[in-house]
Order: C-alpha cells, then structure tokens, then sequence
C-alpha cells in the first residue's frame, strides 16, 4: 500500500488553480522527490495531505487514512512545512515537548530526536537564536518525534550549509532503508540527485512525470552515443550520410541520435575514423528536468 | 487532556506571556491600592440613615396609626385599597417597640407589586406564596415572638411566619410607607442622583385588635439629616370605622451605594488589559509564525483544539484574576477603613463572607470570559494588534458610553456589552446610583459575559473549520 496518495487533487485559491488534477503516489521503502519550479504547487500539495487546506477535488490519503481522521497523525505522518515556524521566545525543548503532549508520545521522545537531530547540547535554547540550519533540524526533529512510517519535508535542505545538506541527504536514505516512505520536495532537481530514487516532477500545479529516476535519465538520454574523436568534421559527415542526427557538444565530442552504439562504431572503422571514446549519452537530472520544466516555469526569476 | 497539556505547555514556555500574567495580577492589586487610597467617604460623619437594631445603617420613615399595647395581642385589617405610589410602598400592621426610628418592629404589608411580606427588624423578609389576592393582614404578639398571618377572607388565616420580639410596653396598629423615588441624571462629564419623596396611600376597614385605646396617628422620623431621605407629614382621617391613611418613606436596611469590596477591585480593568494581550497573541503569534500549520497538522481536530486553547487561556485568567482580586481586597480594606468606610456605615468585611466570595468569583468569571472572547477574536481577525485593539474597544468604549450616556440608554449598553462584568465587582445589592452597572443583577451580567465568550468561540470555531490554515 502506498503511504502517501494522491488522486485527482485540485485546489484553486480565488482564480489561481494552484493543484491541477494531480494523482502521485510515495511507496515505502524509497526516498520520492518532488520537484517542480518555485509556485508549481509542491507546498500546496503538501498542506492539501495534510487536511490544513481542504481540496475542491480530488483526495489525499497518507497511511491510508484521510489526514483529518487521524487521531495521533505524528505517528503517521511527520512533516516539516516550514522550518521558521517556531515562537522564538520558546525553548527547542519546549517547542517538541508540547507537541509530545498533544499526541500522547512519551516525554523521552524529546531528548531522543534531540539528540538524533544533533540538537541535544541547544535544547534548552529559545528558537529565536538559532540558525536556518538548526531550525531546519529542529524541524526534521519535530517530525521524527512520533517515528512515523511516512515523512514528507517540504524544502528541507534550503538554507543548509554543504555539511548540512549532506547531513539531511543521509539522513533520508536512512529513513528510507529502514522502510519509510519519504517524500521531499525541492525546487531544484540536483539536490535530489543520488537520493531520491522516485521523482514526481509538476508545473503550474500538473503532473509532468512521475517516473524511477532511472527511467527519467534514460528517456532524456534517448538512444544518443557520445563520441570523442579528433576527426570531428569527418565523422560528422560520415555519420550524417548513413542517416542520424549529430551534434557537436565541444571541440572533440559528438552526440549522435538515430543511430545504435554499433552501427557507429562499425561507420567509424569503416571509415578509418579514429575514436578514443564512444558510450551511451548520459543526461544529468537537471539536463532531464529542464527539458521538463522548460513551458511550465511560471516565475522567470528562480532561483 | 493531551491537548490540555499541549496548550499548558505553549503557554507557560513563552516566558513574556507568564510575566505578563504576573503583570495582570500586579496591576489589579496596584491599581486597587491607589484607587483605594483615593477614595473617602464622611457618610458616618453627615449620616443618611440611623442605625437599626443591630448596628447596621436602616431607613425607618412610615405613618403610624398606632395605640399601646403590654403583653399579648393582635391586631388584623383588611387592606381595601392602595394607591401605587412606589413598588415597594407598604400597607399593613405592625408592632414596634417605640415610636423611635431605628427601634425593633414586625410587620405584615401589601405592597402594590410584590404581593404581602411578612418582616421584620430590617433584616427579615418572608413573601408570601398566595400571590396579590389577600388583603387581609394579622400580626399576633405571645410572650417573646410575633407571628404574621394573611387571609383572602379573614376567616381561615395562614401563617407567614414567626419572629422574635421584644417584651414589655411596645406600640401596635397600622401603617403606610412609600419610599422615595430616585432619579438618576447623567451628562457627559457627571451624575446627579436626586432622591424624590413619593406619598403612599392606603383605605383599612374591619380593623380588629385587642390593645384598648384609641388610634393616634404620628410619622416614625429618622433624624433626615445631611442627604436624609425625603418625606412628606403622614395624615388619618377615620370615618366610619374606615381608616385612610397618607404615609411617606421607607423601612428596610438601607445600605450606602458605594460597595467598599468593588472600590478595591478598580485595577481589574487594569489587570484585564494585559490578559487580553496575553489571550490574544497565544493563538495569532501562532498565525503570525505559521506555527499555526505545526499546531492544526498536530491535532487536525480543530473545534477540540480551540476548545482546549480557551480552556488554558479562560483558566490561566480566572487564576490571575482570582488571585490579584482576593489580594486586592485583603490590602484594601483596611485602606478604605481608615477612609472612612467603616461602622455604622459599612459593616466590617471578611474574605470569606458569601457576598465577597461571590464578587471576587464573579469577577474571576467575568476576567476569564473575556480572555476567551478575546482568544475567538484573534482567531477571527488572525492578527495581533487589531484583535487585541477590537476586545479593548469593546471593553472600554462601552464603559465610557454608559456613564456619559442618559440612564435608559446606559441600560441598554450595560445588557449588551461586556461593561456587564463590572457589575460582578459588587457584592451589595444592585441598586440605582451613579455607576450604571451598580444597578444590574450579579446573575444577569455573569450571563451577558458567558454569552460574549460562547458567541466569539462558537463563529471562531466555525470559521476555524471552515477557511484554509
């Protein structure tokens, strides 16, 4: 059973359709990105899950539940929408303690996701002190107080120095290897690179792919074969005469599309053209999510 | 419970807000004390009332018709008429131990609207049950006690009943009392309380009693010193066997209006000030941080979390409230005892007397409702400093209006408004004065104030389950 679905979701605010008809699913077991350019929809989505707005279509179930009808959720679902929500005045301590209280979780919880976050030695700091990156902990910390089997992090590396963003990177395939489903959102694709094994890529509040990461490099890939030679202009011709489209991507590569790995290489030789090189093209994630994104970016400016 | 414990938590780790609370308390024992300090009376020096037989201020002006009487006696009449000159005025028998105002009495009486009562001695009163139909009265002075009767037929009587009474030589017969009207004048910048005399009238026939004599009729006076309640000369004339008899006054405790115990409490408006502060950003700072999505993703059960919020915040006041007003009043007292507020005048005071239980409680009430409207109204707006501007204004704006505004309409605001609770304060009886909310029944405004805080939960709850986080 899939431990966050999604089906049909749509919500406009006024005359803004934020959430278009999208229909997604996070399994457990697996680390599933959700990206899309800033505005997509992501956060909307993420508060639809979690009943903190109520959908005009379409449902959300997390655990198998409509969120509003759990009576303990942290025990489903741990989330962290934004990190900066915490009363400053309010210790690290307090601000996991009372959520402790509201779903019955015992008192220990608190030092022990304290110290799992790193948090133990601020805890008993007032929040209005700390960080970006201690909030985002405090944050991931809140959510694991209830050692739910779904997590889903909204953004959860912003603001996160290199040795924190490794940090959270780990600490998602983690949850992931231990069986939880975990869906985070980004809008930017290579923070998900080597983590996310699933992506769910939207724009302007529609499904764009929802795909293996895997499976998405190989369809951006498409059949191309990159090739290192000196004799660029002659393999050119070469290659272009037996029918396939070639580019040059710098002074001593080529890309080809329309032809097999074999072919090329038989054209090559037969042709007395030296290569040094000849593999199957390989699109990085962002190459692929560009390609994706390209019409749907509704805001010029991201960053 | 867990949500309890949860909104209990939120509160007391925001240390401003429990200082704040603190200040809440300070404020109503400090203002109190000032105003205390400030506030004099010369009443036992210019006295408007004598003192009754126990020591306490009473009002005792009527018309006798009166003959003597040693040992055991009665005396019955049949009230046939009586004018509604006043809805307390009186008509009926009596036995009194002198002719001296202030002295002991018993009495039966019809009054125009509050059927026939049986009192006595100024703090007695027992109505009757069979409503306005019986006009017949009878009093029955044996050894040490009276015993009041009534009698729609004055055939089979019925007993009100049984009071102790002085022995030896005292006066019995009939008499008329109609106590002065007051008139309540308010402009901006004061009030003037003008006391009015009213004449009662009253036609006695079948008049029946076994002192021998003839009637002689004489007004019972206080001294109507300095402010002394008005009256007019009482008349009888017989004809008959038919008495019709004019009187003027009133007999009864007659209490001072100033209340000693809600003068101590004038900081809770102070104190009052900073519990909605608090109340207020305890749900918007979660709106203002978004910490509001953390709270309703913690407990998607909206309606009970709001629920459990008011019940910290509305408790968390009633704590405060209780506390800095019990202070206030044990620091108080003795302040406003050397000011004057002491014996004949204002009887001593103790904490634990059941009037000044239920003022401080009553205002405790009155604190923490306010603090739950002034919750459901941060919900509402969803920001800080007009949430805590609008309950402000809808505490003090009517407070203002109803003193600076004519009595009718000052009733009007008092009904409507959470200036209700400020009648709360009081733990004398309500009654007609210079602060309009003197004269609203404790019961009356404990409900307007339990209104204002369900109304505000109940559209706050609504709107909470209805818009988006």
């Amino acid at each position: 059973m899939p431990s966050i679905e999604v089906r049909g979701l749509r919500k406009c605010y006024g005359r803004t359709v934020a959430v278009d008809g999208l229909t997604f699913t996070a399994k457990p077991g697996e680390v599933t990105g959700f990206v899309g350019p800033n505005g997509a929809g992501k956060s909307t989505t993420m508060r639809l899950v979690l009943g903190l707005d109520s959908a005009d279509a379409g449902q959300a179930l997390v655990d198998g539940h409509a969120y509003r009808r759990l009576r303990h959720p942290l025990t489903h679902v741990g989330a962290l929408l934004d990190a900066s929500a915490i009363h400053p005045a309010r210790r690290a301590r307090d601000h996991l303690l009372w959520l402790v209280h509201s779903n019955g979780l015992p008192r220990r919880r608190v030092d022990e996701v304290l110290e799992l976050v790193g948090l133990a030695p601020a805890a008993g700091r007032r929040a209005g002190g700390f960080s970006l990156g201690m909030k985002q902990r405090l944050g991931i910390a809140a959510a694991l107080l209830g050692d739910p089997p779904v997590l889903m992090l909204d953004e959860p590396v912003n603001g996160l120095d290199p040795e924190g963003i490794v940090w959270v990177r780990r600490l998602l395939r983690s949850f992931a290897a231990e069986g939880r489903a975990v869906l985070v959102s980004s809008h930017l694709m290579s923070e998900l690179e080597d983590t996310a094994g699933h992506v769910v890529v939207i724009g302007r509040g529609r499904l764009l792919a929802d795909t293996s990461v895997a499976d998405l490099l190989a369809a951006a890939s498409g059949d191309r074969v990159d090739v290192l030679t000196s004799q660029r202009t002659e393999a050119m011709t070469v290659l272009a005469n037996a029918g396939a489209t070639v580019s040059a991507s710098d002074e001593e590569s080529l890309t080809v599309q329309g032809l097999p790995g074999e072919r090329v290489a038989a054209l090559l030789t037969d042709a007395n053209i030296p290569f040094s090189e000849l593999r199957r093209h390989r699109a990085s994630l962002e190459e692929a999510y560009m390609e994706l994104t390209r019409s749907s970016i509704e805001f010029g400016a991201v960053s | 419970m867990n949500l309890l414990r949860a909104e209990w938590t939120k509160l007391r780790s925001v240390n401003r807000w429990m200082l704040t609370l603190l200040a809440a308390g300070v404020l109503t024992v400090g203002f109190g004390l000032v105003a205390a300090s400030g506030g004099r009376t010369e009443i036992n020096q210019h006295p408007n009332f004598i003192v009754g037989p126990k020591g306490q201020p009473v009002l005792d002006d009527f018309m006798f018709v009166h003959r003597p009487l040693s040992g055991d006696g009665t005396i019955a009449v049949r009230v046939v008429d009586q004018a509604d000159s006043h809805e307390w005025a009186g008509a009926g028998v009596i036995v009194k131990q002198s002719l001296t105002s202030g002295s002991r009495y018993a009495l039966v009486m019809t009054t125009p609207r509050h059927g026939v009562r049986f009192r006595s001695d100024f703090d007695t009163d027992i109505p009757a049950t069979a409503g306005l139909s019986s006009r017949w009265l009878k009093l029955s002075r044996s050894g040490g006690t009276v015993t009041g009767f009534e009698s729609a037929d004055g055939a089979s009587w019925r007993e009100l009943g049984r009071v102790a009474f002085t022995e030896g030589t005292v006066e019995i017969g009939l008499f008329v009392s109609s106590p002065p009207h007051r008139v309540v004048e308010r402009r901006p910048g004061g009030a003037t309380t003008t006391d009015n005399p009213t004449v009662g009238t009253a036609v006695f026939d079948n008049v029946t009693t076994s002192a021998p004599g003839r009637w002689s009729g004489s007004d019972v006076r206080g001294p109507g010193g300095y402010e002394g309640a008005p009256t007019t000369p009482g008349t009888l004339e017989e004809r008959d066997d038919v008495l019709t008899v004019h009187g003027s006054g009133g007999i009864g405790p007659n209490p001072p209006d100033d209340d000693p115990v809600s003068a101590g409490l004038y900081g809770v408006l102070m104190g009052l000030m900073a519990i909605i502060a608090v109340s207020v950003l305890f749900v918007t700072s979660e709106y203002k941080r978004g910490m509001i999505l953390t709270t309703l993703a913690a407990h998607p059960g909206r309606v009970r979390m709001l629920a459990a919020k008011a019940a910290v915040a509305g408790t968390a006041a009633f704590v405060v409230a209780l506390a800095g007003s019990a202070i206030a009043f044990l620091v108080t007292q003795p302040l406003l005892r050397d000011n004057g507020f002491r014996p004949p005048a204002y009887q001593p005071l103790s904490i634990t007397d059941p009037s000044v239980l239920r003022a401080l409680g009553g205002t405790a009430v009155f604190v923490a409702c306010v603090a739950v409207f002034a919750l459901a109204v941060g919900v509402i707006m969803r920001h800080s400093a007009a949430a805590i501007t609008t309950t402000v204004a809808l505490v003090i704006l009517p407070t203002i209006l109803s003193i600076a505004l004519p009595p009718a309409v000052s009733k009007w605001i008092l009904q409507l408004t959470l200036t209700a609770g400020f009648a709360l304060q009081r733990a004398k009886p309500p009654t007609n004065t210079v602060e309009p909310w003197a004269n609203l029944e404790p019961w009356s405004a404990l409900t307007v104030c339990v209104a204002y805080a369900a109304t505000g939960f109940t559209i706050a709850a609504v709107l909470l389950r209805r818009r988006d986080a």
